[in-house]
Parts: structure tokens; C-alpha cells; sequence
């Protein structure tokens, strides 16, 4: 057996070069900037020759030290937005996935309209969410005037509402996927289990807390993690509809990133975001699987 | 030890898709023998491009040595594609920069200096404001094309019917704007937006500055500038005379279609705005659009940020010369003119305002009034980026989360720190 590995190694090759020019290069690439002070002006081009500098831990004192930085606000924001988002998503998707899972009539034209927000393009759902919550012409203000005859809000111009329309937009976004997994998780379970079930008398609701969900969670593990890596770096929807405003009130982490590194060209300290993004998920990810470990199922 | 490193895998390539955003190749023209083949990117509208393709083809058939490849570019991902094309030696012969990109762009080495082929006539013809935009270090860099600057809009019949004249001064923006506001009728005086481009006739009005381009101190945060913010939110809580809630993400085309519509009277914009305005149903009789400079502040100082756009030559060009000769055409009287005539862009060549065409356009000569007082934005490399700490902060002040004087001093201090950068 042990003298065929080599064979494995070479189907993997054409992967691991692919990895190591596309990921690993640039990544690693990416972390060496983050200890220099590159910008523009000494990058480096045709003409000029870099001049950047190995600056140490510089910009990592000024992200997180520094009295002006606005990280912990911008990660506050981020750690709101994710969690928010991934929360509904789950919940949502799950209710639609079990409702979805039952014999209704029409299932399957149900199924292919939930996946509509999916399948459009997010930039064209992202600028139709913003047309929408416009507060003179937007279709909510209108709405909320006619039936509850509430004063206009401008709702992408105050910290909180903004925080809502966006995060709504996105929840509106990311329930196909969920709804899709979770959907295929349920589809998995054995019918077996619920007959026995139903053989000893168990109700609706026994069923799904000790049928359901402890057999839909290695599904509803990885769903959840790449959620949450996903909403981390959603940078779409928060650019396209408030750009990070009002007064950097939506701002998360990657939309900072973004900006530092094509607004302001500060390559080494936007090079210093991406690793903290980096991170941080790595971080979590670890911390959520040995949560999920705890809890009593393997994953993977 | 498996899981951690496909966890990594999924990790690391979220995050290099975010920081390693593409560079896109250009496909780049390259002829030896014959014709030479120039290209050039532009950022114009719709309808200025209609006016430049027939200036270009003109060009062609005068000079059939020389062919021109033309590449219309969207105005907001301008800069960052021509940076990323100057950056791999790629970039377009001929591009069409905004003013403060020029001296980013020449300070970043991306273009060739024109001084050796700018005459002394040809430099004395340009307009003073719009040609200092070109210069940086000493050298010239590029000519200007258009230049606008924001003036004073106003609906005539509205003013008319509330027996007011255009104000002249703050003092009298605030009478005339009470007078024509009535909240219950969702009608406004005045509008304003959240974005800090418009905040900077205040700010020069008041008294207050930005960056001052010779020895490089930041009047941001002087007593003007903070008065000039004062004087905003008093417009919106003490006078009543803007709407309380401006949606900001949307703002521009509220304020477009709240003036074209009669709800609001009086707004800022530039010569750039006027065709979409002429449009509307309040301007069906393009007379009834008042076109009047910036008021005056208390001290009676006034001030309107010159904007517009230069024609540059990249670095990298092989054929200067040609690309030279083709600025020339696409930038002569006829042309200005031209543009004057169709999309009531302004001329920036004396001999151009001269012309019959530019004379007769009324919306270009009141707007040569206004430009008249226009004061130019710091010609720094780092001009182009004052606004991305400006707008938030003061959104900030506006929303009442800071105070304008820390707002403003914020910006002082975000300022110092991007002029450090070289």
C-alpha cells in the first residue's frame, strides 16, 4: 500500500502548484507587505525603482493601539453584522428548509423561487435594496407612509437604520444558500428513524430536537463556518449601499481594507487588515470546530 | 492537523481574493511600420462622447498617418485602471485625468512633462485656475480640457412667485430660503449634501481652508472652516430650511430630481449637471434655471472648488510626438467650442470664449462668472484623497456623533498624516 503514495502526490501536483501560485505566493506575499511601509509613492514601477521600508510591527501597533484607529469601532460593526446575519440566515433557511421538506403541492416552484435572490447578480440586488430604501423615493418610506402613515426615515443616512438596511439586504441575500444546505442535510436523514419514532409514539416536536437536529448538524456545522467566513468579508452589499457610511457607521472590516488599499494606497497597512481579517478567522474557525467537537459529534 | 489546514485553505483564499484584487492586462496596440497607432482612454458622458468621437474622427481624416484608438473608461474606475495600467506599462498614450489626479500621477512617475512642446502663446491662451492644475514641480504635465465649479442653481419662477431676488450673501441664502420653504408642502429652500465636495464653498466662504499647496498647512480646522459647519446644521435645525433627513447613500439623485421637480429651489452643482436639469419638468423653458455665483460669507469671501479635467501623456508612450499633435486637435478652440455648443461644457482657452458659439451659450457665460471666483483645491499628489477622511467626518457633524470642531480637527489630523506619506 505504502509504495503507492507517490502516486497520490502526483494527481495532487497540478492542485498544489495551482495553490502555490494563486494562494500561497500572494498570501504569503500579502503578510510580507504588512511589515513594510508600502504605499504608492515608494511601490515601485517601471520608472522608480521601491524604496519601501521593513517598518516591524509598526503597523500592527497603529491598527490596534493607535488612539485615532478606527479598528475597534470598524470591528464592533463587523462582529454585529456577522453574527446578526448569520443567525437569521440560519434560523430562516432552517424554517424554509423544513417547510420545503414537507409534501406541499407546488414544492419544486417554491423551491426555485426561494433561490431567486441567489441567482441574481448581488451588485443588482444590492443597488435595487438601495433604490428601495431611498428616503424621499424609496419603496419602504412609501409603503410605511401609506399603510402606517410614519414620517419618511432616511434610513442609509443613520448608524442603526443603515446597520438594519444592510444587514437586511443581506439576509435577504443568504437564506438560498442555507435554505439549499440545509435542505440537503434534512433529504439525508433516513425515513427509518422517523418511523421507529413514530412506531414508539414520539411527537412532532421530540422528533425534531432528537431526530433532526443532532443529525443535521455536521451539515449545519460547515454551513454556519462558511457563512460566517463569507458575511466576514461580504464586501458587495455594504459598498454598493452605503458605502461604509454614514460617518463610517457600516464600515467592516474589509470595506476598510478596501479602502486604505485603493482610496488611500496605503498598501502596508491595508496589507495589516487582511492579515488581522486572516486571523481572526482562522482563530474562530478553530474555536468553532472544537465547539462543535464538545458538543458530541465528529465532524469530518 | 488536517482540519486546521483546510480551514486555512478556505481562510487564505478568502482573504487573498480580497487583498490580491486583480490586475487586469491591458491589450496594448503596438505598430512599428506605418500609420502609428495611438490609443486614448476618456471619461465622458454619454453625450460628450458622442461630441469626441466626431472630433477624433475629424482628426483622422486630417491626418491619415496616425490612427486612434479610443477607449471610453467610466469616470469612477478611472484612476485605479489607469494606475494599475501606468503600473504595468500599459497605459493609454493619451488620457483624459481629472485636475486632481495630475499631480498624483505626474509625482508617481506614470507621465511624460510637456513643457518642450507647450509654446508660450498656446500656454498664455489657457485660463490661469485650470492650468495651475497641470503644473507640479516645476514642470508641466498635461492641458486643460474643461473646467467647471459649483455655482449657485436656482429655479427663477419659484423665486419670482415668493418676491425674492437669488441671494448674494449666507445672510441673505437663509431669508430667501425661509421664504420659500414650507415643510408641510414637502418644499425646501435649500439642499445640501453629505458629501464633502459640497461643503467646500462654505468652508471658503467662511473664511476657512483646506491645504494650503506652497508650504503645506492644513487650514481645516481654522475658525471659518467650523463656522461653515455651523452654519450647515444651522440651515437643517435653526432655519428649517433644508429637509432634516438627507439620505446621503442617495443624495445627488435626490437633490437632481427634488430641483427638476420644483421641491427644492435653490441647490449646488456644476456645468456638468445642466443638460440632466434642462430635462426636468420645472425647466421645460431652460430660462426659468438661475445660474448665480456662490453667496458670500460674513467677511465677504467667496469660493467655489475648480474642477474639471487635463488632457495627459503617459510615460510609456512610444509615440509622443503623435499623441502631442492629437492633444492639440482634440483640445483646440474649435473643439472647446464645440463641446461649449453641445454639452455646454467650459472652454479653458481664452481664444475659446471669444468664439460666437460659446458667446451665444448662455449657461457657459454664467457660468464663466462663477468660475471667475472659483478658488483652486491644493495641487498636491495627496489632493485627489483629501476626501476620503473630509466626507466622513463631516458626515459625522452632520448627524450631530461629533461636534464640528472635533469633526474637523479629526480631518486636521488624518491630514497631517497623509501628507506624510511621499
Amino acid at each position: 500500500m505504502r509504495k503507492n503514495t507517490w502516486i497520490a502526490y502526483v494527481f495532487l501536483l497540478p492542485t498544489l502548484i495551482a495553490m502555490a501560485v494563486l494562494v500561497f505566493y500572494p498570501l504569503l506575499l500579502g503578510i510580507s507587505y504588512s511589515f513594510t511601509d508600502m504605499n504608492q509613492y515608494n511601490m515601485g514601477n517601471q520608472f522608480v525603482p521601491p524604496s519601501y521600508k521593513f517598518v516591524g510591527l509598526a503597523n500592527y501597533k497603529e491598527v490596534l493601539f493607535s488612539s485615532d484607529s478606527e479598528f475597534w469601532n470598524i470591528l464592533l460593526n463587523t462582529v454585529i453584522w456577522t453574527f446578526t446575519n448569520v443567525f437569521f440566515h440560519f434560523t430562516i433557511g432552517l424554517i424554509l428548509a423544513l417547510l420545503l421538506n414537507q409534501k406541499i403541492k407546488g414544492r419544486a416552484i417554491y423551491r426555485m423561487l426561494m433561490l431567486v435572490p441567489w441567482a441574481v447578480p448581488s451588485f443588482v440586488s444590492a443597488f435595487a435594496w438601495r433604490w428601495m430604501f431611498n428616503g424621499e423615493y424609496g419603496f419602504i418610506n412609501l409603503f410605511l407612509k401609506t399603510y402606517f402613515h410614519l414620517e419618511p426615515i432616511a434610513w442609509l443616512s443613520n448608524k442603526w437604520t443603515a446597520m438594519f438596511a444592510v444587514i437586511l439586504t443581506n439576509i435577504w441575500l443568504g437564506i438560498p444558500f442555507m435554505m439549499v444546505t440545509m435542505l440537503g442535510g434534512l433529504q439525508s436523514i433516513p425515513r427509518e428513524l422517523y418511523e421507529a419514532a413514530d412506531v414508539d409514539g414520539a411527537s412532532p416536536v421530540k422528533k425534531f430536537f432528537n431526530i433532526t437536529l443532532p443529525l443535521l448538524k455536521p451539515v449545519a456545522f460547515s454551513a454556519t463556518l462558511l457563512g460566517t467566513i463569507w458575511t466576514f468579508n461580504m464586501f458587495n452589499v455594504i459598498y454598493l449601499l452605503t458605502g461604509g457610511g454614514p460617518a463610517r457607521g457600516t464600515e467592516i472590516l474589509v470595506t476598510y481594507a478596501y479602502r486604505e488599499a485603493f482610496a488611500n494606497w496605503n498598501f502596508g497597512l491595508s496589507a495589516t487588515y487582511g492579515v488581522i481579517i486572516l486571523s481572526f478567522l482562522i482563530a474562530f474557525s478553530i474555536f468553532y470546530s472544537r465547539v462543535a467537537k464538545d458538543a458530541g459529534e465528529k465532524v469530518y | 492537523m488536517k482540519k486546521f489546514l483546510a480551514l486555512f485553505l478556505i481562510a487564505a483564499f478568502l482573504v487573498t481574493g480580497v487583498v490580491g484584487c486583480g490586475k487586469t492586462e491591458e491589450k496594448k496596440a503596438t505598430e512599428k511600420q506605418g500609420p502609428v497607432t495611438i490609443t486614448f482612454w476618456h471619461t465622458f458622458n454619454q453625450q460628450e462622447t458622442e461630441t469626441i468621437n466626431e472630433i477624433v474622427k475629424e482628426f483622422e481624416a486630417k491626418n491619415p498617418d496616425i490612427k486612434v484608438e479610443v477607449q471610453a473608461v467610466p469616470f469612477d474606475g478611472a484612476q485605479n485602471k489607469f494606475k494599475v495600467a501606468a503600473q504595468a506599462g500599459n497605459a493609454p498614450d493619451v488620457f483624459r485625468a481629472e485636475i486632481a489626479w495630475t499631480p498624483e500621477f505626474a509625482a508617481l512617475g506614470y507621465l511624460a512633462p510637456i513643457d518642450d512642446l507647450l509654446t508660450p502663446a498656446e500656454k498664455a491662451d489657457y485660463l490661469e485656475a485650470p492650468f495651475n492644475y497641470n503644473v507640479y514641480n516645476g514642470k508641466v504635465w498635461g492641458v486643460p480640457q474643461v473646467t467647471d465649479a459649483l455655482a449657485l442653481l436656482y429655479n427663477k419662477r419659484l423665486l419670482k412667485e415668493a418676491g425674492v431676488e437669488p441671494p448674494k450673501t449666507m445672510d441673505e441664502l437663509v431669508q430667501v430660503a425661509k421664504k420659500l420653504t414650507d415643510p408641510k408642502k414637502d418644499r425646501y429652500g435649500f439642499f445640501y449634501r453629505g458629501d464633502s465636495y459640497w461643503f467646500l464653498p462654505f468652508v471658503w466662504a467662511f473664511g476657512g481652508g483646506l491645504i494650503d499647496s506652497n508650504d503645506l498647512s492644513i487650514h481645516i480646522a481654522d475658525p471659518g472652516s467650523v463656522q461653515a459647519l455651523k452654519f450647515l446644521i444651522d440651515l437643517r435645525d435653526k432655519y428649517g430650511v433644508v429637509p432634516k433627513n438627507i439620505d446621503f447613500a442617495n443624495d445627488y439623485d435626490n437633490m437632481m430630481v427634488g430641483f427638476k421637480t420644483g421641491k427644492y429651489a435653490m441647490i449646488l452643482n456644476g456645468p456638468w449637471a445642466t443638460s440632466d436639469i434642462l430635462s426636468g419638468p420645472e425647466f421645460k423653458d431652460p430660462n426659468n434655471l438661475g445660474i448665480a455665483p456662490i453667496p458670500v460669507g460674513p467677511e465677504g469671501k467667496t469660493g467655489s472648488p475648480v474642477g474639471g479635467h487635463n488632457y495627459v501623456i503617459s510615460a510609456n508612450t512610444k509615440n509622443r510626438e503623435a499623441a502631442w499633435k492629437f492633444i492639440q486637435f482634440i483640445n483646440s478652440k474649435e473643439a472647446q467650442a464645440k463641446f461649449a455648443a453641445k454639452n455646454n461644457l467650459l472652454p479653458t482657452r481664452k481664444s475659446a470664449y471669444a468664439m460666437e458659439e460659446v458667446k451665444n451659450n448662455r449657461i457657459v457665460s454664467d457660468f464663466k462668472a462663477v468660475l471667475e471666483k472659483a478658488t483652486n483645491r491644493p495641487v498636491i499628489p495627496q489632493g485627489g484623497q483629501i476626501f476620503t477622511d473630509l466626507t466622513p467626518n463631516y458626515q459625522a457633524a452632520l448627524k450631530g456623533q461629533k461636534t464640528p470642531e472635533k469633526a474637523l480637527n479629526d480631518v486636521k489630523a488624518a491630514w497631517e498624516k497623509l501628507l506624510q506619506t511621499k
